[in-house]
């Protein structure tokens, strides 16, 4: 007999409040795993949809993603040089909040070298690839832009002429391609009144020292200006056959730079700050997991306790200590059971509404439900204990 | 032929200054078809003595002897001998507050029994109507316990006693939870199953006016069955 389905049928609202309740924790839980999954896709996706042979950032920079790294642009010329490299292209990242389409957008913009270079989109599912030098934009659909719009950033408007979905920047946010140039103009370029006082900041200091002309200090003025010829790494591709390894001593030797393989970026991320991501949602996870088996265990409690009497019975007729186990371990599965399919079923129709990409892996929901199930049998000890130790004389007397 | 034959028990609980002997060197014995009343008043050792005929609670001393089977000697319960197996297969037990699940309905309360001894489907469902048809609520078979009357949860209580096909059924109060009329009629019910099953009705209860038609009265006071009065009622 079925006996903890009858009980369950006798409280079916009871029933339904615990699975409801437990299941919207569950259902955290697996946006938490999907949240992680998408974190981690997230983070690496725009390493490996570049994917170059050898990244070179700045020394001793884990850049250009898991830190900031800044090359003179140049460089590039010097590890192109090296033998057995055949490419090697700036490449300048970093994160704006700017209007678009009416809306503060918070967006990464990649700047590369738009006629031949490395780092640019590789897949362009509408319009066509950046072909001018200037004043063009390939962008992610999730900055909210269409093929042929015009948006503004910094001193210039800049006109959509094509969609990737390829990558997303390692926070989530919209990727932005532009050409190297209009990349760094973005970056550094301010506007002409900060442009001028800084100029008259410096002219006053220069024509303060004692030892200088006002012709001279005038002359100087312009190399002192602020340099924008900045980028934050050099993709290298190599020859066939190249030594990677080698290769990357040479950098690291004589440019002073540090080269770092596709694959020792993706760990510099996983490692940085995808780690911390990883561990805190770990964290959350293990700690909804240990509540959703506390509250099913003290409801299946109060359930084992109400029927205490019926289970002195039970035993007073000689049901063997198998039928209660099973009777309570079955209530608190069926319980626990039912809160993860109804978490499930809630993450599955609900995941695409949150703003970060929640990336639901089978393997991870089936690790949970296994966790789950075995906090399920877990939580039914506390019932058991009090089940397996009622005495059937209780059931004897008024 | 004897189901039950007690000799010399005894329980005490507690030692030396706070000893209670609450039964004392008892002897007792039913054999099948008969109907045995216990009576006596509160605290008189009624429901110790139904424990240990229910081979729940372990006497002292003495011996109990079920259904031609050694289960209690003066060193303890006898070894290899599965208490609750006995009571699920050859016990059945009527309460005076009918302890029927509240979960389950009349019906399903009936075949709890038979599925803990491994009787299940049709012949089952077959042996319940039976016993409910017989109880005369088989019309209630699919109520929950909570949407009948006291009478009729006992006779739901009395089928679920005689699904086993016990040897010997156990009642603790069975008419305490009804009115004169409705005890009388549980009373009659229970010597109509010792007459017609053949087995052997232990009923505790301290109302006289219920034991009409017993085959053997049993006073207990203090422990100590003073006394075996067979009803001139048997006799007429």
């Amino acid at each position: 007999m079925h006996l903890a389905f009858y009980d369950l049928k006798q409280h079916r609202g009871r029933f339904i409040a615990t699975v409801f309740g437990v299941g919207l924790l569950f259902t955290i839980v697996l946006a938490m795993n999907g949240l992680y999954r998408g974190n981690i896709y997230e983070g690496l996706a725009l390493i490996n949809a570049t994917n170059p042979d050898l990244w070179a950032v700045e020394r001793y920079r884990g850049g250009p993603f898991n830190e900031q790294s800044t090359v003179p642009e140049f460089y590039h010329y010097g590890v192109k040089a090296i033998p057995g490299v055949d490419k090697a292209s700036p490449f300048i990242y970093y994160t704006v909040e700017r209007p678009v389409a009416g809306k503060s957008r918070h967006f990464s913009i990649i700047g590369y070298d738009v006629f031949g270079g490395l780092g640019g989109p590789q897949k362009i599912f509408a319009g066509r690839n950046i072909e001018h030098a200037h004043y063009e934009m390939v962008a992610h659909p999730k900055l909210g832009v269409h093929v042929g719009d015009r948006v503004p950033l910094g001193l210039h408007t800049y006109t959509v002429v094509g969609l990737t979905k390829e990558a997303i920047s390692s926070d989530g946010e919209a990727l932005v391609y532009l050409s190297l140039p209009d990349a760094q103009e973005v970056l550094y370029q301010r506007d002409n009144e900060e442009i001028r006082n800084q100029r008259e900041r410096l002219l006053r200091t220069l024509s303060s020292q004692s030892y200088l002309s006002p012709n001279q200090a005038d002359k100087l003025l312009a190399p002192l200006q602020s340099d924008t010829h900045i980028i934050n790494a050099i993709l290298v591709r190599l020859k066939p056959g190249a030594d990677r390894a080698e290769i990357a001593r040479l950098i690291d030797k004589w440019l002073y730079l540090s080269a770092y393989s596709t694959e020792d970026e993706l760990q510099l991320m996983l490692k940085g700050r995808l780690a911390s991501m990883a561990k805190q949602l770990l964290l959350f996870r293990t700690l909804l997991l240990i509540i959703s088996v506390v509250i099913v265990s003290l409801v299946v409690y109060t359930f084992t306790m109400e029927k205490i009497r019926s289970i002195a019975v039970m035993k007073l007729i000689g049901a063997p200590d198998r039928v209660i186990i099973r009777m309570v371990m079955e209530q608190s599965l069926l319980l626990t059971i039912g809160a993860f399919l109804f978490g499930l079923i809630l993450i599955q129709n609900t995941y695409q509404l949150f703003p970060r990409t929640i990336l639901l892996v089978s393997g991870d929901t089936l690790f949970t439900f296994i966790i789950a199930f075995a906090g399920g049998i877990l939580a039914s000890i506390l019932g058991l204990w009090h089940a397996l130790k009622t005495q059937p004389a209780m059931a004897l007397g008024g | 032929m004897g189901i039950l034959r007690i000799e010399g028990l005894t329980k005490v609980f507690g030692s030396g200054r706070l000893e209670v002997r609450a039964l004392q060197d008892i002897n007792l014995s039913v054999s099948k078809g008969e109907l045995v009343a216990l009576l006596g008043p509160s605290g008189s050792g009624k429901t110790t003595l139904l424990l240990c005929i229910s081979l729940i609670l372990e006497p002292t001393a003495g011996k109990v002897v079920f259904d031609g089977q050694t289960i209690f000697q003066k060193d303890g319960w006898e070894g290899g001998v599965d208490m609750r197996r006995l009571r699920r297969e050859k016990v059945g037990f009527i309460f005076q507050s009918h302890n029927l699940i509240p979960f389950l309905t009349a019906r399903q309360n009936v075949l709890l029994p038979l599925s803990l001894i491994g009787i299940k489907g049709k012949e089952a469902e077959t042996r319940v109507m039976e016993l409910l048809e017989y109880m005369e609520i088989a019309d209630r078979a699919d109520y929950l316990p909570a949407l009948l009357s006291g009478g009729e949860q006992q006779r739901v209580s009395i089928a679920r006693a005689l699904a086993n096909n016990a040897r010997l059924i156990l009642a603790d109060e069975p008419t305490a939870a009804l009115d004169t009329g409705r005890g009388t009629r549980v009373m009659d019910m229970l010597k109509k199953i010792a007459r017609e099953n053949q087995s052997a009705v232990i009923v505790v209860t301290h109302d006289e006016r219920m034991i009409e038609g017993f085959d053997h009265v049993y006073h207990l006071k203090d422990g100590c069955l003073e006394r075996n009065v067979i009803p001139e009622s048997v006799g007429e």
